[in-house]
């Protein structure tokens, strides 16, 4: 028993990047991680690179979800990573879910993304994704 | 509607069909056929379904062109010609969708669509740190009525209607369309076009708000207005219901929200002591039509039309007919469509023209082909304009107005949507209305429950999605020849055409313009102060969206989300 309450629940932030507001995918994602088990603080619209590593820090997550539908994600995704490499995050998982072209998919892991999640991606997948590859600290 | 004697006769007639067939029945692939709002179809209608549901030929459906407008808006319907063929269509830069808008005018175009980079919807310049990466992406550019006169250079505001969409600085997208237009030599008092301007679904379902919404109705109800007089013609307000149809509402919340936000407007309008008809000709819809339920979709907005008028009617004593109008310059949302088998989406589209067309609408709007795959191509977005075409001249579905009418299901579904839509918007009603239940967070979070259920439905495989959830290929390659991709160096020289633009105009009228504006702000809103006035003549010194929202972001602060997960 002592060592499931020690086990603590998988944490992700899930946000928008840049200035998009169609957060519809997200916070479809959002609850299926929720439904999943894990701990979802969803970071709202309209952050700047800056703004999502300082939530990612502050809430100690194990996950950032970036969703991205408006091809900002080539010009913010690395900027992303910069910041979060900034508070410290070197190891943090980051994800990718939106409209990404198949071409941006290996740009996107040499950026350090870990996973992309393009369209038609099924829920489960996801949470298996996460489940399998995190252990949390 | 139906002599009683006929409809006991029929009632014992329908039984005794029923008995007889029960053995079919029973080879039904479903126990029931229920729509994602609840709507349960039943196996076949009869003129029993109509009695039974109450509906009235003279109350409820009467004559195209007359009062409550479910069978059209007019009474000659498409005879006259057909709706007005849109594209949503924009991008990169001025100069460059000025080509593009060309083009497509020369393909059948009559409508420009104009799409706006996030930068602008969100009040900012190209130059402005919160624009990187976004600028000239998701549509064009365009901040400052030099942008305008550069991208509609050549095209004739007189006859090409533009509607745009960019909406917490719609007051000032509208300035920038009625100062070209002038310039050109177009008479405002007959000038067409719409903004878009609805501020209400954005802290909803499309998440581009900037300022509170109370100031931000006061710059709708202004343009309202300042438009009823000086372009009469002109649409200053669409509002819309296919975001949140897009955002994944059932059709019942989808247009129950919609005309809550409408009801929203209205009142505050009226609130401020102006007549409803003055602003009620000024008010047009964008609703969805794809061709997912497609029954469903063509009796919604004929349900939506009929509850309009009574709502102006009864509601806010509104005398014009005009006034009690749904506009429906119709639309589709890019989640209709697949990106598994691209082609297929033509035949959705095609569908959905069919919808559209078939619930009356005014202007129709399709997604493209490419749609999953990136920001469409002008090739797929010609495809559309030629699937309108081929079910306007081809199919000649404009050849009797309202053919649907008398469907036994088609008026029985009419009949029951408009029951639900009067149910939810009561609930809004009781919650105090749209804004309270906006910050309260329940129409996202209704609209979300609705998503996820449509999710697992679709994961499911309960929700047919042909080529994604069922007749997949494995072995499917199949990709657009060409997908779009921005220009990277878009950015570039919009950040430079901005400066340019700061180096060349009057400064001194600049800020002036500007001081005026923030001291007409920081009033409150009468019928002597307006903002359209300090707006315009901002916009005339060349002021940018950016300068202008900067002002009012000074003055008013910025929305705060509610959380609503």
């Amino acid at each position: 028993m002592g060592t499931q309450v020690a086990a603590r629940r998988i944490r992700v932030l899930l946000v928008k990047t840049g200035l998009d507001g169609h957060d519809r995918g997200v916070l479809v994602v959002a609850k299926a991680l929720s439904h999943a088990g894990m701990e979802v603080i969803y970071g709202g619209l309209h952050l700047r690179p800056g703004q999502i590593a300082k939530v990612a820090a502050e809430e100690s997550v194990d996950v950032v979800g970036l969703s991205s539908l408006s091809d900002n994600h080539r010009a913010l995704v690395p900027r992303i990573m910069e910041e979060l490499k900034k508070v410290g995050l070197d190891d943090v998982m980051v994800l990718l879910g939106g409209f990404i072209q198949d071409e941006d998919v290996p740009v996107m892991k040499a950026a350090g993304v870990a996973e992309v999640f393009g369209v038609g991606t099924r829920l489960e997948d996801i949470a298996k994704y996460i489940r399998t590859h995190v252990r949390p600290a | 509607m139906f002599d009683k004697d006929f409809l006991e006769q029929l009632r014992q007639q329908q039984a005794a069909w029923a008995a007889a067939h029960q053995g079919s029945f029973e080879q039904e692939v479903k126990k029931e056929f229920v729509s994602e709002a609840g709507i349960v179809t039943r196996r076949v209608y009869t003129p029993l379904d109509l009695a039974d549901a109450g509906v009235d030929y003279f109350e409820d459906t009467g004559f195209p062109g007359d009062f409550p407008f479910t069978r059209g808006l007019s009474p000659i319907g498409y005879r006259a010609g057909l709706w007005k063929i849109a594209q949503y269509s924009g991008q990169s830069t001025p100069e460059e969708c000025n080509q593009l808008w060309r083009d497509l005018a020369a393909a059948g175009l009559n409508t420009v669509y104009a799409a706006y980079d996030l930068p602008t919807q969100l009040g900012y310049d190209p130059d402005h740190p919160m624009a990187e990466g976004e600028v000239g992406r998701t549509g064009v550019s365009l901040v400052s009525l030099r942008d305008w006169e550069i991208a509609f250079d050549g095209i004739d505001l007189g006859k090409t209607m533009v509607s745009t969409v960019c909406n917490a600085p719609g007051a000032m997208v509208i300035a920038m369309n009625l100062l070209t237009a002038q310039k050109q030599g177009v008479d405002l008092k007959v000038l067409q076009g719409s903004s878009q301007n609805d501020v209400l679904k954005e802290y909803t379902a499309r998440g581009n708000f900037i300022f509170p919404p109370e100031p931000s109705m006061r710059l709708v109800v202004d343009a309202l207005a300042y438009c009823s007089s000086v372009a009469p013609n002109f649409y200053p307000i669409t509002v819309c219901s296919v975001h949140q149809s897009e955002f994944g509402a059932n059709h019942v919340h989808e247009v129950a929200f919609a005309l809550a936000n409408g009801i929203a407007y209205v009142e505050s309008a009226v609130n401020r002591g102006i007549d409803v008809d003055v602003i009620g000709p000024g008010i047009m819809w964008t609703t969805s039509h794809d061709h997912h339920a497609f029954f469903h979709e063509i009796a919604k907005l004929r349900a939506m039309r009929r509850l309009w008028a009574r709502i102006m009617r009864d509601r806010f004593k509104a005398r014009k007919p005009e006034s009690m109008m749904c506009r429906l310059y119709s639309s589709v949302g890019g989640t209709s469509l697949m990106k598994e088998q691209y082609l297929n989406n033509i035949a959705r589209s095609a569908l959905a023209a069919l919808a559209g067309a078939l619930a009356g609408a005014q202007r129709i709007d399709l997604r493209t082909y490419d749609e999953q795959w990136g920001i469409p191509t002008k090739d797929a977005e010609i495809t559309n304009i030629r699937c309108q075409q081929i079910v306007g001249y081809e199919c000649g579905v404009g050849e009797t107005v309202d053919p649907l009418a008398g469907s036994y299901y088609v008026e029985w579904l009419t009949k029951e949507m408009e029951g639900r839509f009067v149910e939810e918007i009561e609930k809004v009603d009781q919650m105090g209305g749209t804004l309270r239940a906006i910050e309260s967070g329940y129409i996202k979070r209704t609209m979300l429950d609705d998503a996820y259920r449509y999710q697992l439905g679709v994961e499911a495989g309960e929700i047919p999605r042909v080529g994604h959830n069922m007749f997949r290929q494995d072995d499917d390659q199949s990709r657009p020849v060409r997908v779009y991709r921005a220009d990277p160096s878009v950015e570039q020289r919009r950040i430079e055409a901005v400066k340019e633009l700061r180096r060349t105009r009057h400064d001194r009228e600049v800020s002036r313009t500007l001081k005026a504006l923030r001291a007409a702000a920081a009033e409150p809103a009468t019928s002597d102060n307006n903002l359209m006035p300090p707006i315009i003549d901002a916009v005339q010194a060349y002021a940018t969206i950016g300068e202008m929202c900067d002002v009012f972001r000074d003055v008013w602060g910025e929305f705060k989300e509610p959380k609503v997960f």
